[in-house]
């Protein structure tokens, strides 16, 4: 058994949580199955030497410090990358496939986990067309600093991230059609009292729309999509303005040439590891399902700590604040810090975490996901892709009298695929909601493995796990 | 170093992902799933299984969490059970 806490994720969280402890002069493991560091905001150029300066330089400043940071704790921190945690056996042990496609078990005496999150996918007519992409996996192309997205691009969604991205995208010479924000500026507006309870962030997110307008970027609001347009891949994109409801006013639609929409309507939580391990969760205002934690960061297993979006999203900055939190919690449990002292740095990191959430709730408020948008797939649009599961197979479960999760994917086969319902997850508990009026509908349960692994990796497992720390 | 998408030699970097090399290309179209569905790259982030390649070989990798390895044979829109093979 390894006698250091592991860390699950190599994002801000989980980078945040493994300095904390090394500065302790506690080492820990860290299992991180991308190539590099850093997580969906902070992994930085796939190549060496590329210059990001289309980022801004507060997110270059950003990158380099949570970088600079870690690589001075180095010597107390085992990261290994290209390791998957595919599986958990209670809260004493994971399933860790390796690079070389290897199972392991690692045990841990304490864990943090910050797998973060992913995109939330909207189905509507033509979403499946080649060309069609989530807005973050877009920026995740812009910032790999490798290869840009064909434009022209148009972007569509709620939130902050939609001017950043067109402002990156511009700034790396991509053309952008236009910005379509779901909400009503209206109600952004009303915000910004709240909003300023982060006011470079605010400021900065002023300083994108100047940008945008300057460069004759269109930014509308209380407009979203309707359909995307293509034989083989996209070829045009239409939009329409949206009530306040979200419900499209289809007599005001506009078509657009496009090879590229990115579409950004929201983030689910990764809750496949925690479901696993028969944590407490609950369900967030958006209706996604996300782990409960403490004011420690601690799960309902004390041992088990949640950092950064797993718990919920608050972007990367709270993350790291989460991660620092649930690293003093280890710290304690292990007798590095007495309580006092425990207690009195916690209230530190918690008391800036407030801001932040303030600032986050006023986000969330007016990037409010209005019904009317679960109207907008046909009779035939695929909703589970992997299973081929369309719009009418679900509207027919529900008329049924299918009232969970569970049931509509017995008798659609919704999420046995092997995304395993993460990109249809959302839209089926949207529906379900709205049909049976209930908050809880339960949510898609994860299989071992959380991932599809190879048959050829279950005979390293036994053999190779002694051998193993 | 040298990698082949669908037999066509591509030179590509040290640390880039199969997805970026054959998004280099031009091309959007990259997977055919189980039901005979041609998909492009979707969350960029390995959750969605919308990018699976074959590679050496091998079935349903995803393109866009796999680093290139010199010499890498790639293949697109192919899926075991529908058993066209990218034009
Ligand atoms: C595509 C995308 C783009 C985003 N862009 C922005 C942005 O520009 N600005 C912003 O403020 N917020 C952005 N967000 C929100 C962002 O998720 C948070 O702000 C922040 O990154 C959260 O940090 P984290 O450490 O919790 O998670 P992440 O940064 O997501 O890190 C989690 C890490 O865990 C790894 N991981 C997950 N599961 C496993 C597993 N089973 N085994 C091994 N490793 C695993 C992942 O590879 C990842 O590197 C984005 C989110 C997404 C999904
Ligand atoms: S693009 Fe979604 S898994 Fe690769």
């Amino acid at each position: 058994m390894s006698q250091h806490p592991v860390i699950v994720g190599g994002g801000p969280a989980a980078m945040a949580a493994a300095i904390e402890l090394a500065r302790h002069g506690v080492r820990s493991t860290l299992l991180e199955e991308a190539s590099r560091l850093g997580g969906v905001v902070y992994r930085g150029p796939l190549r060496d030497g590329v210059q990001l300066d289309y980022l801004g330089p507060r997110y270059s400043e950003a990158l380099s410090k949570l970088h600079g940071d870690f690589q001075e704790q180095a010597g107390l921190i085992d990261v290994r990358l290209h390791h998957r945690v595919v599986g958990a056996e209670g809260t004493r042990s994971l399933v860790v496939l390796d690079g070389d496609e290897r199972l392991h078990e690692i045990s841990y005496p304490q864990l943090v986990l910050a797998a973060g999150c992913h995109e939330r996918s909207v189905p509507f007519p033509g979403w499946t067309l080649p060309g069609v992409i989530m807005l973050g996996g877009l920026q995740l192309q812009i910032k790999s600093g490798v290869v840009k997205p064909q434009g022209p691009v148009v972007i569509a969604g709620t939130g902050p991230l939609l001017p950043l991205v067109a402002t990156q995208l511009h700034a790396s010479g991509v053309s952008v059609v236009g910005v379509y924000e779901a909400c009503a500026f209206g109600k952004i507006a009303k915000e910004s009292l709240a909003l300023l309870n982060k006011p470079q962030l605010f400021l900065d997110g002023l300083s994108m729309l100047a940008y945008l307008k300057l460069h004759g970027i269109p930014m509308h609001y209380g407009w979203g999509v309707v359909e995307a347009h293509g034989e083989d891949e996209l070829k045009s994109v239409s939009v329409a303005p949206y009530s306040a409801t979200w419900e499209p006013d289809l007599s005001r639609v506009e078509r657009f040439e496009a090879k590229t929409l990115a579409v950004g309507y929201g983030f689910i939580p990764r809750t496949q590891l925690s479901q696993q391990m028969g944590l407490d969760h609950g369900f967030s205002d958006d209706g996604y399902l996300r782990a409960n934690a403490n004011i420690w960061q601690q799960s309902s297993e004390p041992h088990v700590h949640l950092a950064g979006d797993m718990g919920g999203i608050r972007g990367g900055e709270a993350a790291m604040l989460a991660g620092k939190i649930a690293a003093t919690s280890i710290l304690l449990q292990r007798g590095v810090l007495e309580e006092e002292l425990a207690r009195v740095r916690r209230d530190r990191y918690l008391s800036k975490l407030k801001a932040i959430a303030r600032f986050r709730a006023a986000v969330d408020r007016y990037t409010e996901r209005g019904v009317g948008q679960i109207a907008l797939p046909a009779a035939d649009t695929v909703i589970c892709r992997c299973e081929h599961a369309t719009r009418a197979d679900i509207d027919r479960a529900l008329e049924q009298g299918v009232q969970d999760i569970a049931s509509l994917k017995m008798r659609t086969r919704v999420s046995m695929g092997d995304c395993q319902g993460r990109m249809c997850v959302g839209y089926c508990s949207d529906r379900l909601r709205q049909a049976t009026g209930r908050k809880d509908v339960g949510w898609l349960r994860p299989r071992f493995p959380i991932d599809p692994i190879p048959f050829s990796a279950f005979q390293s497992l036994g053999t190779e796990a002694v051998s193993h720390e | 170093m040298t990698v082949h998408i669908n037999g066509q030699p591509v030179t590509a970097a040290i640390g880039e992902t199969v997805l970026s090399v054959i998004q280099s290309l031009g091309v959007r179209q990259v997977a055919r799933n189980d039901h005979n569905q041609v998909s492009g790259a979707y969350c960029g982030m390995g959750v969605c299984q919308c990018c699976l390649v074959k590679i050496n070989g091998r079935h349903k990798r995803r393109a866009c969490q796999t680093v290139v390895r010199e010499g890498m044979q790639v293949e697109t829109r192919v899926n075991r059970i529908h058993g066209q093979e990218a034009p």
